[in-house]
């Protein structure tokens, strides 16, 4: 049984209004324990509204969600304990600041959940070094600081709760390269050392292939494919039928490999191509 | 919940009434408020309630819309309702208790004046619900453009309105994603002692404050790299014509507004006491 799964999904924007919108249709899900989903898809696909149906926030029109196979809205409090086992990390997390301080805007949720001082304390804490958000910022306004770094602070605030499931929003849109490296670091580690669930929504192919271990790709309110990154990638004509792309690097070997170059064309990091090519020039062939 | 505000919004449909002339519709959404707090008696008021609902019908909106819009002054039009009952004293007494005299009276002032304040805000929603914000602006641009005259330069104004309206459903949209963010971090906006509630306010006011002065920023910086500079002499892309839809509005509007005063000559003031009587 899986951690957090769905049964044919469904749900409508603005039932019975002129502007009703079909946003989910019939989707099915799985998310198991200590795996980093990526859920990729165009803008308007849906990836928001089936996050959003995953911790409750948003009633279904159709099916259910299951945590550890007992429906979450099946009564009230388990969908208030959904709330801090799913952890939501909306998009452009920092417009939603609103406390004076950094340390006391992380320490919300916690506190929401009704923790001891101490416990809150450990993990604003925790949750800080998580996002690279030193303690002498602790006392900084959350107004006063840069966007990439109140949308780590907006992060914390979520990681704080220790949910077993954290979802994340398109979490690097609009920063710098830097930033974004930043928060798929942050990603990846935050699994490694608790061995939780990670989704994230992107748009970016490049950082799917970085840190994902299973890929989700929705087109049109439905889910079209799920699979590893491999699997995925491998369908490169797949995907572009529907307006997205595989990883820039895959896309220089597969170039490579077509002008008949010993290179895989299964490369989908900088890191793997860094690799590739040192073995290509120790000479060796293709061994796919 | 918060999409239950419908004030202010534009409802997209192809009918009669959208086409209108949006200075059509603003004189003649006027008019009807006029006549409405005119009507005296229960004739000349049901004969404008006939006539907004048949606007109503005509405009495609759906009814279910139209209640919905009408949520936010439920309260108004309870308070109203109950001063009526309890200071009224006219017509017959019907029930007393403690110090309060209920009479008939005041039960039909009551129903008159729910009455009044629900089709006033009916067609006052019409008029917003079937035109769109560019087209609500060029209307209200010309209806006033000879205060330009005075010295008062009206674009400006005009312009303030529009991004307004315009603005209502962004922010409430923002209302809605900060309450959901909010909530994702455990927050509590539904229950919990009167304090409690009162200090979850500031989780949302903070953000939707910042974020709506960010916003008027953007806008006004957006604005200003457009050359928009008040608007004086503006042109516009779409003239405004006086076509046969208008011409019918009108003078249906004139009938009404005679339907309105021959009803109140002939039927005179109401009286509480002849309402009453005649209805039982
Ligand atoms: N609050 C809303 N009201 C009405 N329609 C919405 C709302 N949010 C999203 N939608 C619609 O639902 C569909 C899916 O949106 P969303 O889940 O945000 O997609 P994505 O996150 O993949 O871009 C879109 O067609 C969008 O227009
Ligand atoms: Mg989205």
């Amino acid at each position: 049984m899986a951690l957090l799964q769905t049964e044919n999904l469904s749900y409508i924007y603005g039932e019975g209004t002129p502007f009703c919108v079909t946003a989910l249709d019939k989707v099915n899900i799985e998310i198991e324990k200590g795996e980093i989903v990526a859920v990729i898809g165009h803008t308007g696909s849906g990836k928001s509204t089936l996050m959003q149906l995953l911790n409750g926030l948003l009633k279904s029109t159709a099916g259910r969600v299951l945590i550890d196979g007992e429906d979450i809205r099946s009564s009230k409090a388990k969908t208030l304990e959904t709330r801090f086992r799913v952890g939501l990390c909306f998009q452009y997390p920092e417009y939603q600041l609103f406390e004076n301080t950094v340390y006391e805007d992380i320490a919300f949720g916690p506190k929401n959940m009704g923790l001891s001082e101490e416990e809150v304390d450990k993990r604003v804490r925790v949750a800080a070094k998580y996002v690279g958000i030193p303690e002498y910022a602790f006392k900084t306004h959350p107004f006063d600081l840069s966007g990439g770094e109140k949308r780590r602070v907006a992060i914390a605030g979520v990681i704080s709760m220790e949910p077993e499931i954290l979802i994340l929003d398109e979490p690097t849109s609009g920063l710098d390269p830097r930033g974004r490296e930043q928060i798929l670091e942050l990603i990846k580690n935050y699994r490694d050392r608790t061995q939780k669930s990670v989704v994230v929504v992107s748009h970016s192919m490049n950082d799917v292939a970085k840190i994902a271990s299973r890929v989700i790709v929705m087109y049109d309110s439905k889910v079209l494919m799920t699979g590893s990154v491999q699997e995925i990638f491998d369908q490169s004509e797949k995907l572009s039928e529907i307006g997205l792309s595989v990883p820039q690097i895959t896309e220089v070997f597969a170039k490579l490999h077509a002008k008949g170059l010993p290179v895989s064309e299964k490369i989908y990091t900088t890191e793997q191509a860094f690799l590739e090519i040192k073995r290509v020039l120790k000479g060796g062939g293709v061994n796919a | 919940m918060l999409k239950d505000i419908t004030i202010g919004q534009y409802f997209p449909l192809n009918s009669v009434i959208h086409r209108l002339d949006p200075r059509v519709k603003l004189l003649y959404t006027f008019v009807f408020i006029i006549m409405i707090v005119v009507a005296n008696n229960f004739v000349s008021m049901l004969f404008c309630v006939i006539c907004a609902l048949s606007v109503t019908l005509i405009s495609k909106i759906p009814v279910k819309t139209v209640v919905k819009g009408l949520k936010p002054i439920l309260f108004i039009i309870i308070i109203t309702s109950l001063l009526q009952i309890i200071y009224v004293k006219t017509g017959v007494p019907l029930v007393s208790f403690w110090k309060i005299k209920i009479t008939s009276g005041g039960l039909l002032e009551a129903l008159f004046m729910t009455m009044r304040i629900t089709f006033l805000i009916v067609m006052s929603t019409m008029l917003t619900y079937t035109t769109s914000p560019t087209s609500m602006t060029n209307g209200l641009d010309r209806t006033f453009a000879p205060l330009s005259r005075l010295g008062i330069d009206f674009n400006i104004i005009t312009m303030i309105m529009t991004i307004a309206l315009r603005f209502i459903p962004t922010l409430i949209d923002e209302v809605d994603k900060i309450i959901s963010a909010q909530k994702s971090r455990g927050a509590n906006f539904e229950s919990g002692s009167i304090f409690k509630r009162a200090k979850m306010l500031i989780p949302l006011f903070v953000p939707l404050l910042f974020n709506a002065t960010r916003r008027a920023y953007e806008l006004a910086y957006a604005m200003t790299c457009r050359c928009y500079n008040g608007g004086k002499g503006k042109t516009t892309m779409n003239a405004l014509k006086f076509r046969a839809g208008d011409w019918t509005a009108s003078f249906l509007t004139v009938a009404f507004v005679a339907g309105v005063i021959f009803l109140n000559i002939n039927f005179g003031e109401y009286n509480a006491q002849f309402t009453f009587n005649t209805a039982v």
